[in-house]
């Protein structure tokens, strides 16, 4: 049995196996040892240790309240996708219609489209009908781009509910709110926490629809940031990159032990 | 030979999927209830905009700013009649098409190891490959602009001149190079799961046989598992192809005018010129490109599943 790598396969893809984690970390970890260098100006060695850098970006009125708005947003968008999604969801897997195929790639289309012309699409949308409300016209963009997301795990996570357990359930006098609430919500749960969580990073993280729709008032991380490369020369910029990093940390370790990366993914 | 196990609540067998039944909600009404907020969200703010985006980019700017009729194909002659614009169109498609590749030739491996390794190994790998796509595309592309900076104290300069391989510092940042580094790390996972995932599906027996048969490895990579991950393969691509040709991050940090692409094009044509209409034809041009490639990739699938039947 093969089932295992071996022989000169395995001389062959395990190094350049290697060398690709590397690659993958690499601007990480230098973004981190940038963050604690003990100089003025971003210099190659790090010298010294100083926590200097994220102490002035936790003073930092700028980035306090893009966190506090990019928070706020991502947690509203989360709530507008899982309001859209996961009925959606519930139709294409339990309900049988015609054409169940388009509304399904209908539904993850805004995932095919280049998100940055979505963002702008609805910049001149916004401007036409006068919609001047920058929060709201962004919780829009933002609800648009997260929603695929939340309806592709929540159809995953549907599609490996063990019907049978809701037949059962019905069989001894459990009625549908009963069986939908104790049984189908049950088995979904993590999938749907895992996809909900997702769904909070991509718009936390989100650049091109943020570009066309903020402005000074409401300003998120990730255009903070991205102003910031631009203008501030100093290991700042890397404290509050290192703190997006371990943020982003954080959020991975979770959605590996509640259901699996790769399936809050739906890869 | 034991009896094959069997679920002792259903009697179904265990190897059986799960998903082999489907409860089917009562009416039709109720999928058109549990669908139509989406698809009314979708029309409004997806469906809509984007057309309108479409039709924008064949409407004539006047000198006072306002945009109306006639409609003019111009944006469009504009757009390939200047060589500074066309010229932007052949570098988005180049950087696409060799980060694509390159992502394919490094994923090929990384996917195989991470799906014929064990447990442990196979969740690092993992994590490693996806906790990436987490961290904001700024904050990766900043980490490479420390890497590839153009002073001696870019890290990637700094390691070379210390090493001596290099006399002075060269120039990394801001070219179709340091583009096309930035944008495989960004999109790198997006080759490696469906390449993964195609790869786990493989039935292991039937390279097995070929070996057995007296195949060499080389051969039976080339005959049985390249063919059979031929899904995953033209999945990867396509994603890769697709979110290199809309990006705007990377260009915008590493690229500088050399390594320019058609998504900051249209934010410089929308945010700096102002020439909505124009914006609007190179946004419908990248659209356009996207979309070419989704086609082309849906067309290779459709095919194969044809021989396959």
């Amino acid at each position: 049995m093969s089932s295992r790598l071996h022989g000169p396969a395995a001389w062959l893809l395990v190094p350049i196996t290697v060398a690709v984690m590397i690659f993958i970390l690499m601007p990480l970890l230098v973004t981190v040892a940038t963050s604690i260098s003990n100089t003025q100006y971003i210099i190659f060695p790090p010298h010294g240790f100083t926590l200097q850098w994220y102490g002035n970006a936790l003073q930092n009125q700028d980035f306090l309240s893009a966190m506090w708005f990019s928070t706020a947003l991502a947690l509203a968008a989360t709530t507008g996708a899982l309001v859209l999604g996961v009925p959606a969801a519930f139709a294409l897997v339990r309900c049988d219609f015609p054409g169940r195929g388009a509304v399904s790639s209908l539904l993850l289309s805004p995932l095919v489209f280049p998100v940055l012309i979505t963002g702008v699409a609805l910049l001149q949308l916004f401007s036409m009908l006068g919609f001047d409300k920058t929060a709201l016209n962004m919780l829009i963009g933002h609800v648009l781009v997260t929603a695929p997301y939340v309806v592709r795990t929540t159809t995953a996570s549907l599609l490996l509910v063990d019907v049978t357990l809701e037949d059962a359930a019905r069989t001894l006098g459990a009625d549908s709110w009963r069986v939908f609430r104790r049984i189908t919500m049950a088995q979904i749960a993590p999938g749907l926490a895992a996809g909900a969580l997702f769904a909070f990073m991509v718009s936390f993280d989100n650049f091109p629809i943020s570009l066309w729709l903020a402005d000074a008032q409401h300003n998120p991380v990730p255009l903070l940031i991205f102003q910031m490369i631009a203008s501030v020369f100093e290991p700042s910029v890397a404290a509050i990159s290192t703190l997006m990093i371990i943020f982003a940390m954080a959020v991975v370790l979770i959605l590996e032990r509640v259901g699996g990366l790769r399936r809050a993914m739906a890869m | 030979m034991a009896a094959a196990p069997v679920d002792t609540v259903t009697g179904r067998p265990a190897w059986m999927p799960i998903a082999a039944r489907r409860v089917h909600l009562p009416r039709r009404l109720t999928a058109v209830a549990l669908l139509s907020p989406s698809m009314l969200f979708l029309a409004m703010f997806f469906a809509l905009p984007a057309l309108g985006l479409i039709s924008y980019s064949f409407l004539t700017q006047a000198s006072d700013g306002t945009v109306g009729l006639p409609l003019t194909l111009e944006h469009y002659r504009h757009f390939f009649a200047t060589p500074l614009y066309s010229r932007v169109l052949r570098t988005t498609i180049e950087i696409s098409l060799i980060t694509t590749a390159l992502a394919i030739v490094l994923g090929y491996p990384v996917a195989l190891v991470m799906v014929r390794s064990p447990p442990l190994i196979r969740q690092t790998i993992t994590i490693i490959v996806i906790a990436p796509l987490v961290v904001s595309v700024v904050v990766r592309t900043y980490g490479w602009q420390l890497i590839l900076g153009n002073g001696p104290t870019g890290i990637l300069n700094w390691m070379l001149l210390n090493t001596g391989i290099i006399r002075s510092p060269v120039a990394l940042l801001y070219s179709e190079t340091a583009v096309v580094i930035g944008s495989l790390h960004v999109f790198f996972p997006m080759a490696v799961l469906p390449l993964a995932s195609a790869l786990g599906k493989i039935d292991r027996h039937l390279e097995d046989a070929a070996r057995t048969l007296g195949a060499t490895a080389w051969r039976t990579f080339r005959r049985v598992t390249l063919p059979l991950s031929l899904p995953g393969l033209t999945v990867g691509c396509t994603l890769v192809f697709s979110l290199t040709a809309g990006s705007f991050v990377t260009p915008a940090i590493l690229g500088g005018t050399s390594g320019q692409m058609l998504g900051v094009l249209v934010e410089q044509q929308f945010l700096i010129v102002y020439n909505w209409p124009f914006g609007a034809a190179c946004a419908t041009v990248l659209v356009a490109v996207v979309l070419a490639a989704n086609f082309l990739s849906v067309r290779i699938l459709d095919r194969r599943n044809r021989y396959a039947q």
